[in-house]
């Protein structure tokens, strides 16, 4: 009775927080048998929801909050625990390969573990009927493209439906972070993926610094603005480089590949790595000259005038782009959509607003409503502005300030945080749990994670020849997805 | 003379249809601002797959295994029959049709191979085929039934000042935009992607390797030059010479290379929904120009 009680509680509670405004940032599941649901409030508050684990399963919230399906499936594959009532619970990340009972995050594993030797595909969800023809593509690709293996159930030149197996890479990062000294989290935590890597690093160093209580100065602050917006305009021009290319337009397609190479190798001179790995750590953020970064945002700028002009103005670009990958708003809303799809769709969320980075900085969200790819290659464009303007302020007030003072974490932290930045991707949060000094759960929810699902939404009822176009719209990262 | 010519020609045409292949992607290469391969590079990916071992899909027949030689026959039999220099052989064969059936004859075959090696791109390419292949072949019949109306199947020489503007005109912008839809260039397909679901010709023959590899990718480049060829050979004013005749479709169809080159830098791909509309743009021209020559074009 008690329980049913505590089950409903779980549902309601969670449903209201997402009537109220709030954002998801991600649920969370523990060795020591519990969910945690962590909610970010319109005003900046996190707060944290809890239920345990009874009798190997827990009430599933995906009923009432759809975008949870994917966490809760991955709970059931990782950790074994059953969320009850879940519509759908085919394995997301496991694979037909694992033994039975094998749940790589719910007990460590000191041998490795031997693979049964059978195919490793797992059932897929496909239309049948006359005239329906099963399309699968991947997870070796023609180009060079992360590993999914898609199966597009299509009719004629129409796409009828599309199901996602992702996860054909999964390197098991929560599990290599668990036990490890806070020393050794940060290399791991930078290479979680090298579209998003900054706002990862971020995270675990503001989630360390939330614990030891320390609050960094301005100047550091700052810096970490820096590199954050720099990440966000090296991420954004690669993903406006791929959409042109999803048409044939292969002039804009490598004239933004130039710009972006451009951008990397001032990135490689200012903070020592092309795709900005290991900039950021508890305590501290990349030495840069402000002025380098100056003239190379000037540098590149010019290209971006040029680029802009000859994209807006090709009417057959445009064209290809209009009406086409539609996500509505609902979808949006109800699946969770993050960052740019969110914002093409008329949800008008960017965690800039909240963060508390970026207090002194007015960040506003772009906007637009139609959801096709030509509103989300606008708000890529919008974005980029904002964050030339933004840098520009940021290092014109980085050059007057004093160097930034450094600090070490003590070597004994301990206790749970969770962590928050706006990525080039999305809303990416990390919920990190310590003991000692030494990790004992590290969670990475990253805003792609959310968008996925929102793609198959997108492609529906569109021309089998628009899923490229539709998918560099979203440009969505495998690698932080499967970790 | 005309036969010594004509076998020259053939061979010459042959020989440089790669290197026209490849004046064609470096314009597109420079217009893009990258340096791109070598203009050569077409000879060495010819030598490269060619002396690669064939492979074939598991459950293709023996139509997987001949289509690119059927095909690469067809497209040289149209280079053999095009009068390079001006004038037709003596007791040479030449007859519109002809060429026109030969290059059904191809289209049909790249379709049935596509659909034989059971994948689902090939059969994606071919039915696109074959559906563009239905809305090509009524424009390139119009276009090339003008044009050949007007000029004798040779050269326009004297009867060129008979002959409207206007109709002069709509006959070579509808074999223009023939040109492109059948050579599969942007803003119709795109011969530089990796993405399988967009690709109408390229899905065709993805399956193939080696040696068969390689006579697809002749026979692609040959189709340039006969389709560029044969259009030139009909609207270039006549030279006395036999020899400056072919040189000057070498130039031209060189030339016509640049052209496509820029052509496809400055268009993005058209929507698959969208190519039956350009293709009755093209049929309403080319049927137009048949009509005002048949009802009098002519004075």
């Amino acid at each position: 009775m008690m329980g049913t009680e505590l089950n409903k509680r779980w549902i309601l509670t969670n449903s209201q927080q997402r009537d109220n405004g709030s954002q998801l940032l991600a649920l969370t599941a523990f060795q020591d048998e519990r969910i945690v649901a962590h909610w970010l409030l319109p005003d900046g508050q996190c707060r944290e929801n809890a239920i345990a684990v009874t009798a190997g399963a827990f009430p599933s919230l995906t009923p009432v909050l759809p975008q949870v399906s994917w966490d809760e499936r991955e709970i059931h594959d990782l950790f074994g625990y059953i969320p009850n009532g879940h519509p759908d619970l085919r394995p997301l990340v496991r694979t037909p390969r694992w033994p039975d009972a094998f749940y790589p995050l719910r007990s460590k594993f000191e041998q490795p573990i031997p693979w049964l030797d059978v195919e490793p595909d797992n059932g897929d969800q496909r239309v049948t009927g006359e005239g329906v023809t099963i399309m699968k593509v991947g997870p070796t690709h023609a180009g060079v493209i992360e590993s999914g293996h898609f199966v597009f159930s299509i009719m004629g030149e129409n796409i009828l439906h599309l199901d996602l197996h992702l996860f054909q890479n999964h390197r098991g990062v929560e599990g290599h972070l668990e036990g490890r000294r806070l020393a050794e989290v940060a290399p791991l935590v930078s290479r979680i993926c090298g579209a998003d890597t900054v706002s990862h690093q971020v995270n675990w160093a503001s989630a360390v610094e939330k614990l030891a209580g320390h609050t960094i100065d301005q100047p550091l602050a700052w810096r970490r603005v820096a590199l954050l917006e720099s990440e966000r305009i090296l991420s954004h021009l690669n993903d406006l480089a791929q959409i042109p290319a999803g048409v044939g337009f292969h002039v804009a397609h490598q004239q933004a590949l130039a710009m972006k190479e451009k951008w990397q190798r001032g990135m490689h001179s200012l903070f020592g790595h092309r795709l900005l790995f290991d900039t950021v750590g508890p305590g501290t953020a990349a030495f840069f000259d402000p002025d380098a970064l100056g003239r190379l945002i000037h540098d590149v700028r010019r290209d971006w005038q040029s680029w802009r002009a000859l994209v807006l103005g090709h009417h057959g670009f445009q064209d290809r782009m209009l009406g086409v990958g539609i996500v509505r708003q609902a979808d949006a809303a109800r699946l969770g959509a993050q960052g740019v799809v969110a914002r093409a769709s008329g949800l008008s969320f960017d965690a800039r607003s909240v963060m508390p980075l970026y207090q002194e900085w007015k960040v506003k969200p772009a906007g637009e409503v139609s959801g096709d790819v030509a509103a989300r290659f606008k708000v890529r464009l919008e974005e980029v502005e904002t964050s030339w303007r933004l840098l520009q302020d940021v290092i014109f007030e980085v050059a007057k300030m004093p160097l930034p003072s450094f600090w070490q974490p003590p070597e004994d932290l301990a206790g749970d945080a969770v962590a928050y930045t706006e990525s080039p991707h999305g809303l990416n949060a990390h919920v990190v749990s310590l003991k000692n000094g030494q990790v004992v759960r590290y969670h990475v929810r990253s805003g792609t994670f959310r968008n996925w699902p929102l793609l198959t939404k997108a492609v529906t009822g569109n021309a089998v020849g628009d899923f490229p176009l539709i998918n560099k719209s979203f440009e969505l990262c495998y690698s932080c997805s499967d970790r | 003379m005309v036969w010594l010519v004509q076998l020259v020609a053939i061979i010459v045409m042959a020989g440089l249809a790669p290197l026209f292949m490849g004046i064609a992607q470096t314009v597109k290469a420079r217009l893009q601002g990258r340096r791109g391969p070598s203009i050569f590079q077409g000879y060495w990916v010819l030598a490269k797959n060619w002396k690669k071992e064939t492979t074939a899909p598991e459950f293709s027949s023996w139509v997987f295994l001949v289509q690119p030689s059927i095909s690469l026959a067809a497209i040289l039999l149209v280079v053999a029959m095009i009068p390079w220099a001006g004038m037709v052989a003596p007791n040479w064969p030449h007859n519109l049709l002809t060429i026109f059936f030969l290059l059904a004859l191809e289209r049909f075959w790249v379709g049935l191979a596509g659909l034989d090696s059971a994948g689902t791109f090939g059969g994606l390419g071919a039915s696109r085929v074959a559906t563009l292949g239905a809305g090509i072949e009524p424009a390139m019949f119009a276009a090339f039934g003008v044009l050949w109306a007007l000029t004798g199947g040779t050269q326009i020489q004297s009867i060129a000042e008979k002959v409207s503007l206007l109709l002069w005109g709509l006959a070579v912008v509808s074999y223009g935009l023939v040109l492109v839809a059948e050579l599969g260039r942007l803003p119709i397909d795109n011969v530089d992607t990796h993405l399988e679901l967009t690709m109408i010709h390229e899905a065709t023959v993805l399956e193939y390797d080696g040696r068969l590899l390689a006579e697809a990718q002749w026979g692609m480049a040959l189709k340039l030059t006969a389709m560029i060829g044969l259009g030139w050979v009909w609207l270039s004013p006549a030279v006395p010479s036999l020899w400056m005749n072919l040189l000057l479709r070498v130039l031209e169809v060189a030339a016509t290379s640049v052209g496509i080159g820029w052509i496809e830098s400055r268009f993005t791909k058209l929507r698959y929904f969208q190519l039956p509309t350009y293709l009755a743009m093209a049929s309403g021209i080319g049927l137009l120009a048949f009509y005002l020559m048949a009802s009098g074009g002519l004075n």
